[in-house]
């Protein structure tokens, strides 16, 4: 059993990847360590970012190569390069969109398996069988990959583990793929870097779901969060009636957050938007549907108006010392 | 839009063709909790569910009626050809009950609606999905830009979008929130890169793959519409119509959906009392003394 993992450190980012991918060799991938021996191609734009990309790298074999950013085609040509007549067992890629991508396009020349966000990945007497979330995050699939090589990216939650500590790494090659590449079909990139993410920091977060009845309430629910010193997100249909910026989003589509206490106003619970809230330590239900799916997923519930209740938690909470 | 290809003339008009992919699904969330079974296929039983279209498709669809009906282009380094406009195409795969939708689209403009009926369940079979797309543009000249939402259920891998353009051998943009049109014969597109919003400008041929855009609603035709368009009905495909063997794509699929487990997100739900708002806020304050 061999592997490639696929570092891409030509975009902001890398070492949340390098940890999705570091998660997944260590926890994920079962029946394989025995003879697993895998190396990781990291991908760099700027030469000073050599060295500190190569300690990120997941394994101890690492091979450089200088590619432009944002060019899954050229990261696949590397790839079908580096695996000549005799490819790799499994490609490894992270779960975000270059990397879903690039997993796409070479599964796609290859004739390999493609299975993305992947849970984890085991290897029995048949092969590969690969767990992802579908239906929406109501159920979880076990597929079962048939063609090698096995294209993989991983999802997204494994980026919530630890750097692997990883003794040394060994540079078996260097190349340069940005050098004559044929040139890019996207021009005059103009990049906004993101604002400081305060929903990923936070202590207490407040989530408005559609339940709050319209911009107002969602209005009077993120101005309660604020004098609670909590930040403040909100459902899919909440951002997508434009009741609140998109970058405030909570779920499968937008966010992931992790607080002490993660109180939700007005949303009915679907297993989409539970995942952007399931690492909170207390998560708090407030809607007037005792039936409604949320009630099942929290630690504790109200029966009531989202809107007054987060008003009135935020009279008491903005009340004592220190707080608000 | 400047185009060259003697195809793309309609009346001497020059036009740009947009094709949107996209898929209906069944209304996961009107399951109940005891329909989330897998069934004795390879998936859950949702035919009695009613339809909807798949959220980020739903944005691509209004975008292209954007870009249709939008402003001028922001920016003219050349003069722009006042004759260029744009075509509208609509392709879904399924059965008939897809029609509706096609039929709603018609009365908003869609020139051309049809859908690929595939005689097999494609849910789990992005590859195969991809290549009836692909296949489709080729085949039937479904355009210079074809724009599908970045995932769709009940698989949500969100590869369509990348295999379509795999097959094609063109680019492809993900996470689109915004398209308008740049000059003649560019747009200018912004997304949601990993690293912040990416705004670009592109040439077709492309695919783009729309993802949580602000425009997430799709226009309601009007009655005059709906009238103006009546006894007009979309195409019926079959696969190999578009040059694409279905059984063989989906009986070859390397990646087989072998089983399903129902996710569980449960916690205790301990019902705080209380008889007004403001009662039960001061239990729930009281009950976690460390937690603000």
């Amino acid at each position: 059993m061999r592997f490639v993992t696929v570092l891409d450190g030509t975009v902001a980012g890398a070492e949340r990847r390098a940890r999705g991918l570091g998660g997944f060799l260590r926890e994920g991938l079962s029946g394989m360590t025995a003879t697993t021996a895998g190396e990781t191609l990291v991908c760099y734009g700027d030469p000073d970012d050599r060295g500190r990309l190569a300690d990120l790298a997941p394994t101890a074999d690492v091979r450089l190569v200088r590619a432009p950013p944002r060019r899954p085609d050229i990261v696949v040509a590397v790839l079908a390069a580096l695996a000549g007549t005799d490819p790799p067992d499994l490609f490894l890629f992270d779960g975000g969109p270059a990397g879903t991508e690039a997993a796409a396009r070479l599964a796609h020349r290859t004739g390999g398996s493609l299975l993305t966000a992947s849970l984890g990945l085991a290897l029995d007497a048949e092969g590969g069988l690969g767990r992802r979330s579908v239906y929406s995050g109501h159920m979880t699939g076990r597929f079962r990959l048939r063609a090698r090589p096995w294209c993989v990216t991983v999802d997204a939650s494994w980026q919530e583990s630890g750097l692997a500590a990883l003794p040394a790494h060994r540079i078996l090659s260097e190349g340069d793929a940005a050098t004559g590449a044929s040139p890019s079909p996207f021009i005059d990139l103009e990049l906004e870097e993101p604002a400081a993410d305060d929903l990923a920091a936070a202590r207490i977060v407040v989530v408005a779901g559609n339940g709050a009845g319209g911009r107002d309430g969602v209005a009077r629910i993120a101005a309660a969060a604020a004098r609670m010193g909590a930040a403040f997100g909100v459902t899919r249909p909440v951002a997508m009636n434009a009741w609140a910026p998109v970058d405030r989003l909570i779920g499968v589509s937008g966010k992931r957050v992790a607080p002490a206490v993660c109180i939700v106003a007005g949303a009915s619970g679907a297993p989409a938007f539970l995942w952007g809230v399931e690492r909170a330590g207390v998560i708090v239900a407030v809607n007037p549907d005792e039936h409604a799916p949320i009630t099942r997923a929290a630690d504790a519930v109200v029966h009531d108006d989202g809107v007054a209740v987060i008003e009135a938690l935020a009279d008491l909470v903005a009340g004592e010392p220190g707080a608000g | 839009m400047r185009l060259d290809a003697e195809s793309r003339m309609r009346d001497g008009e020059r036009v740009m063709r947009i094709l949107v992919a996209f898929k209906v699904t069944p209304d996961y969330e009107a399951l109940r909790d005891a329909d989330w079974v897998a069934g004795p296929g390879d998936g859950v039983e949702t035919r009695y569910v009613r339809r909807i279209l798949n959220c980020f498709d739903e944005s691509a669809l209004e975008l292209a009626l954007g870009l249709r009906d939008g402003p001028a282009p922001r920016r003219v380094e050349e003069p722009v050809d006042a004759e260029a406009g744009v075509s509208l195409g609509a392709l879904t795969i399924g059965g008939r009950d897809t029609e509706p939708h096609l039929t709603t689209l018609i009365a908003l403009g869609y020139e051309r609606a049809a859908r690929i009926d595939p005689s097999a369940a494609l849910d789990f079979s992005p590859p195969a999905t991809a290549a009836l797309i692909a296949g489709y543009v080729r085949q039937v000249g479904g355009g210079d830009l074809v724009l599908l939402g970045c995932r769709s259920g009940p698989g949500d891998a969100g590869v369509v979008p990348f295999l379509v353009a795999a097959e094609l051998g063109w680019p492809c943009l993900t996470q689109v929130t915004a398209i308008e049109c740049y000059d003649d014969d560019r747009l200018r597109v912004t997304c949601a890169a990993e690293d912040g919003a990416l705004a670009l400008t592109l040439r077709p041929p492309c695919v783009l793959a729309v993802g949580n855009a602000t425009v997430s609603h799709l226009s309601v035709p009007t009655l005059s519409q709906r009238l103006a368009q009546r006894g007009r009905r979309p195409d019926v495909l079959t696969p190999a119509d578009v040059g694409v063997d279905v059984g063989v794509a989906a009986g070859d699929a390397t990646t087989e959906l072998v089983g399903l487990e129902r996710v569980a997100h449960t916690r205790p739900g301990t019902v705080v009392e209380g008889s007004t708002p403001r009662e039960k806020a001061a239990a729930l304050y009281a009950s976690y003394p460390h937690g603000w």
